[in-house]
């Protein structure tokens, strides 16, 4: 377990840049979250008559997607530095 | 009242239900009033969808570990919250949305009643609470 592989390093002031399990269960749960806005708003926009509530559901479609690849980030920063066994360096 | 913006419609003096109180509300944008689901439930269905993502990003923001995966979740929480707010304003401005200004004279009771409470801060009179009446002023701003 990482607690006997680092229990003899530096004394850390915050967690480590590496994702916990409740991280991934809520970044999974926030990216379905954010998958279905995006498709809610481009299905309200394509059927809207009024062309500024289009226009306010197509950005809010963009918004969502924009969030859902900062959260996938997340997921695949944490999958290189697993397989390259690189982490977690804690020091400062 | 937002009197400078002559754009943003009526301040209407309306009655409304027996009531003497006014609404500040545009006049209604036209949407399809039968059963079909229509542009004004679109835009209030996606409010209800962005209001139930600040509720859940905002637990989200609360768990994270990481530093870099808190400062990004605390983000996107924030620009959702923006976005409710825009649609809320897209809403107000379509006239799909009033409000209902409170009477000054309760206002002022209730300035009244929560200024006396000061007394009470265990610093009163002390001087040392230099964020009381600053305008962003909070410790941590972010």
């Amino acid at each position: 377990m990482y607690q006997n592989q680092y229990s003899q390093q530096q004394r850390m002031s915050q967690p480590p840049a590496v994702l916990s399990t409740k991280d991934n269960a809520y970044l999974t749960d926030a990216l379905s979250w954010e998958l279905l806005a995006v498709k809610k708003a481009h299905s309200f926009a394509s059927q809207c008559s009024d062309q500024q509530v289009k226009h306010q559901l197509e950005q809010l479609c963009q918004l969502h997607q924009q969030h859902y690849h900062t959260l996938l980030n997340h997921l695949s920063n944490n999958q290189q530095d697993y397989e390259n066994q690189t982490y977690p360096h804690f020091h400062n | 009242m937002n009197s400078n913006r002559s754009s943003y419609g009526s301040y209407q003096q309306q009655r409304y239900g027996g009531s003497t109180s006014p609404t500040m509300k545009n006049p209604s944008a036209h949407f399809e009033k039968g059963t079909e689901f229509n542009d004004r439930d679109r835009l209030n269905d996606m409010l209800a969808t962005e209001k139930w993502l600040t509720d859940g990003f905002n637990v989200f923001v609360r768990e994270t570990s990481h530093q870099e995966l808190y400062n990004d979740v605390l983000h996107v929480l924030t620009e959702t919250h923006h976005a409710c707010r825009d649609v809320f304003n897209l809403m107000f401005e379509k006239g799909w949305y009033s409000l209902h200004p409170e009477q000054p004279s309760h206002i002022a009771d209730h300035y009244q009643k929560f200024s006396g409470y000061e007394s009470q801060f265990p610093s009163h009179g002390t001087g040392s609470y230099q964020y009381l009446s600053g305008v962003g002023q909070h410790p941590r701003d972010y």
